[in-house]
């Protein structure tokens, strides 16, 4: 594993609702190939940070570098097109469409006729559906969503939406993955599945993974390392170990003297 | 006896192989290859699409993997343990074994890893194939158990790119190094393959064994082809058939279909996606031909009952009409009855609107050979199948013997396991059978049994004088079809010494829509089988009011004389399949119904035998003293928790003498 080298980083950013600050001066890195946690209570500033890294949000403070480029203030598509990809933790699909339609929606960024030449449907607009319904074929094969290619995604449960969801962030063939609370409301054989996954993408496709969540024993499970936030400022960084070891975590948890 | 033309005439469809040197799988993968070549022998839906493999692309396959394995060490006579779902590389590996004169074990993908650790060492396994890491990680489970196992060989590589053992490869490695092996010994293959004699061990398919250990039962290319000649002469099954190949190769029959009928007929064989997609994939190839378990079977059957009663009224009612047009039809086609002229004026419309929309489906629009391999499905569900218009066959036999018997035709009947097939010639004596004074099934003839791998006491204990002893009690009936009542050791014996299967009369009586529940009474201490009925209101109650029968509470029904001669009627159906002397001689309709808050039932509706048995010991009492009619007090409990006292003259019904099979 590269662990010295950066794919990501952030340099003292501040972000500020009105008279709240979400996020005061905080600087992290992602590793090249890490899963890497960011853990708090609520309220901490998790999803804001992650908002940030997408460029959801715009921080007030501070800059955002991706793979030594500095990103701060881009619009979010731009993010998406370097190859910063995300699942959402209330899920963003179209529930209309089928599995294998969403998912080619991932695809998008890569496909490069239009409208026009899509409704000739000329040779090189076949071609090019071939080229990513492939693609798409093979994360639906890597998800094990084979049964259900062809449903409606609002008729799946939601355990499967989120996998989905996953799904279509793959789909882009990002260079990173940043993932909000994947396992909110999911049964315990949910949380296995994706964790799994989780573990899955990591070793098949070599991306590192940013994930956001609550579930202390899933995140101590398979996070190379974790940041812990409480009330938008870094309390402790580290591995789990170092972590479960942490005294103002332990406070930041459970309150002082707990 | 002779062949028949028939029999005859569908063997001529394919090849001769038997009298052109052909003994073994290999060779007759070799064989058919020759005159085949290009077309496609097998399919496998991957990233969406079905990928065709032809007969010279599975040489291909084959040849360098059984290489590979030469040059990895396996030798002939050593065994290769097989391990996943049905897939192409299953089957390859299988087929690349055999060719060097190895042996196969042929493992259930959900075994245990202890399981799999017992078979690899009783079968002195020196290598594994296994799909994926779920396999994988079993086998490794045990490895240190597993001195023998010199290599672990995987096809599916997901979930499997941080594993770093020395003993891992994966299906395309070995193949690679086949293709350089080859190089160095071009001739090799077809050497071996040519080496290989009929009665070589092809598979040691372990039986599931509910008591002991499982033993390896020896299959020999003989003894799978014998059983494949026999299918085949008793159905005209066209070749290139497209063939759904779901159930595993572990359990013999699928050695039988997919395997071996899939080179020798030959099929088109196609493999499921997965597992979770077998519904949408059965319809996507058309399959024509198809062998479910009867589980299988019955889960599909549940489905389409289940689905219909989420549809809204018209739907539901669309279907029900459909399928009564249906029964009239297909049911008398079946039973050789002649179709009513209303039924068959309405049939093609039912078709249209029902019948055929269903098949299609379920995928089974072009199934014109659907099989259930196995005993004891009931006969109701083979009828929901011919009602929809698919004729669906019972194919029964063992592991050790081969397939005895098929329904065969366009009528036979359901309640047996099929008529006799014919053993070829070529292969061994024709089939003899007799029942034991046990009841128990014996067969002899065809192949014969190889016996158990490295157990001769086991092999003895089973196979004597040639007679294999099946361990399934059985009834013969007049036209010499069998049928399957139970394993002999779940059948109970009466004072007099014959034995009758207590399942089997349950679970039958409790098919007829006027009874809830049945319980038979039987043992050491008494002379016949008796029965409990438990009246079912829900259907009882109209057919008394459509025929004017006044009756006030449960209790009155099912004395009721009319009704009583109902049950009779019900009873004598299931006697018709029983020997004499284990045959229902007299019942007792319950005045009540059994009921889970007294404990007479389990919440799942499972007798409580013993329980009952004391509750009701006046009604044994009274049957087995011989009196007609007698006055019952059976304590109640009522639903608010009151108990009280149910005052009732029970009658006892008395069966005709000999059981009505003249009725």
């Amino acid at each position: 594993m590269k662990k010295n080298s950066q794919i990501m980083r952030t340099e003292g950013i501040s972000l500020r609702f009105g008279g709240v600050l979400a996020l005061s001066d905080v600087s992290v890195n992602v590793g090249q190939s890490e899963i890497l946690a960011i853990i708090g209570p609520n309220g901490a500033g998790k999803s804001c940070l992650l908002n940030c890294m997408n460029a959801f949000y715009h921080p007030q403070k501070g800059q955002i570098y991706f793979e030594d480029t500095e990103i701060t203030g881009l619009r979010p598509h731009r993010i998406a097109g370097l190859g910063v990809s995300r699942t959402f933790q209330g899920i963003q699909l179209f529930p209309g469409l089928s599995v294998i339609e969403n998912l080619l929606t991932g695809r998008h960024v890569y496909m490069k006729t239009n409208p026009i030449t899509d409704f000739l449907y000329r040779p090189w607009t076949h071609r090019q559906e071939m080229r990513e319904r492939r693609r798409v074929e093979e994360i639906i094969d890597f998800l094990e969503i084979k049964d259900i290619r062809h449903q409606i995604v609002g008729s799946l449960s939601y355990g499967l939406r989120k996998r989905i969801d996953l799904g279509r962030a793959l789909a882009m063939d990002p260079k990173m993955l940043l993932m909000d609370e994947p396992l909110a409301g999911m049964n315990l054989e949910e949380k296995e599945d994706i964790a799994r996954f989780v573990i899955d993408i990591r070793e098949a496709m070599d991306i590192p993974i940013v994930i956001v969540e609550h579930d202390m024993q899933v995140v101590m499970d398979i996070a190379d390392r974790i940041y812990v936030l409480n009330w938008g400022n870094i309390i402790a960084e580290g591995t789990p170990d170092d972590i479960k070891q942490n005294r103002e975590v332990i406070q930041a948890y459970l309150g002082e003297e707990g | 006896m002779a062949i028949s033309e028939e029999v005859k005439k569908n063997w001529s469809n394919i090849p001769d192989v038997l009298t052109q040197g052909v003994q073994t799988l290999p060779q007759l993968l070799l064989y058919q290859a020759d005159r085949y070549g290009d077309r496609v022998l097998h399919r496998k839906k991957d990233f969406g699409i079905w990928q065709c493999f032809t007969w010279n692309a599975v040489v291909e396959e084959v040849k360098t993997f059984a290489m590979g394995l030469a040059s990895l060490g396996v030798k002939r006579g050593q065994t290769v343990g097989m391990i996943g779902e049905n897939e192409p590389e299953l089957f390859w590996s299988q087929y690349g074994i055999l060719a060097l004169g190895a042996k196969g074990t042929a493992m259930y993908p959900d075994l245990t890893a202890e399981q799999m650790e017992y078979m690899l060492v009783h079968s002195e396994s020196v290598m594994v194939v296994c799909e994926d890491q779920e396999q994988v990680d079993k086998v490794l489970e045990v490895e240190e158990k597993l001195p023998k196992i010199e290599k672990i060989i995987y096809w599916d590589d997901k979930g499997m790119w941080k594993y770093n053992h020395p003993k891992l490869l994966t299906f395309n490695q070995v193949q690679d190094m086949g293709r350089e092996y080859l190089k160095a010994h071009p001739n090799l293959f077809e050497e071996e393959v040519a080496a290989g004699q009929g009665d070589d061990i092809a598979v040691l398919s372990y039986t599931s064994g509910t008591t002991g250990l499982p033993k390896g039962c020896i299959m020999t290319h003989h003894g799978i082809y014998d059983s494949v000649l026999r299918i085949i002469g008793a159905t005209d099954m066209k070749p290139f058939t497209q063939y759904l190949s779901y159930i595993s190769p572990a359990w013999a029959t699928e050695q039988m279909f997919g395997i071996t009928m899939g080179l020798l007929l030959p099929l088109v064989v196609n493999f499921p996606e997965e597992p979770s997609t077998v519904t949408e994939n059965i319809r996507e190839i058309g399959t024509e031909a198809l062998v479910l378990t009867p589980r299988q079977w019955e889960s599909l059957a549940s489905l389409v009952e289940s689905k219909m009663m989420d549809a809204g009224p018209i739907r539901r009612g669309l279907f029900k009409w459909g399928m009564a047009v249906g029964e009239k039809v297909n049911l008398a086609l079946l039973e050789g009855r002649s179709i009513p002229f209303l039924a068959r004026c309405l049939y093609p419309l039912a078709d249209k609107a029902v019948l055929h929309p269903l098949r299609d489906n379920l995928g089974l629009q072009d199934a014109y050979y659907a099989v259930s391999g196995g005993a004891g499905m009931a006969p109701d569900v083979f009828r929901f199948f011919h009602i929809m218009g698919v004729k669906l066959r019972n194919v029964f036999g063992t592991t050790e013997m081969g397939l005895f018997t098929l329904h065969q035709g366009d009528t036979y009947d359901l309640e047996t396991v099929g008529k006799w097939m014919t053993v070829h010639p070529h292969l061994g004596p024709e089939l003899e059978f007799k029942v034991s004074e046990k009841g128990e099934l014996l067969i002899k003839g065809g192949n014969g049994f190889a016996g158990y791998f490295k157990n001769e006491e086991a092999t003895q204990e089973v196979y004597r004088d040639g007679w294999y002893y099946t361990g399934d009690a059985v009834n013969i009936t007049d036209k010499n079809e069998i049928v399957y009542l139970d394993r002999v050791k779940d059948m109970r014996e009466l004072s007099t010494g014959h034995r009758f299967p207590p399942q089997f009369i349950e679970t039958r009586l409790r098919f007829s829509p006027f009874i809830k529940d049945a319980m038979t009474l039987g043992d050491k201490d008494k002379p016949f089988v008796a029965a409990f009925i438990n009246i079912d209101i829900g259907t009882l109650g109209p057919w008394a009011e459509q025929r004017k029968i006044g009756y006030t509470t449960f209790t009155d029904l099912s004395q009721n004389r009319k009704v009583r001669e109902e049950i009779v009627k019900e009873i004598v159906k299931v006697n018709y399949f029983l020997p004499e002397g284990s045959r229902v001689k007299r019942f007792i309709n319950l005045p009540k119904e059994l009921d889970p808050d007294e404990d007479e039932l389990t919440r799942s509706r499972k007798l409580r035998r013993g329980y009952l048995e004391e509750k009701y010991s006046d009604f044994v009492s009274s049957i087995y003293s011989g009196k007609t009619d007698f006055n019952a007090e059976v304590p109640v409990k009522y639903q608010d928790g009151r108990t009280g006292t149910l005052n009732a003259v029970v009658y006892i019904n008395d069966l005709v003498e000999g059981g009505g099979q003249d009725q």
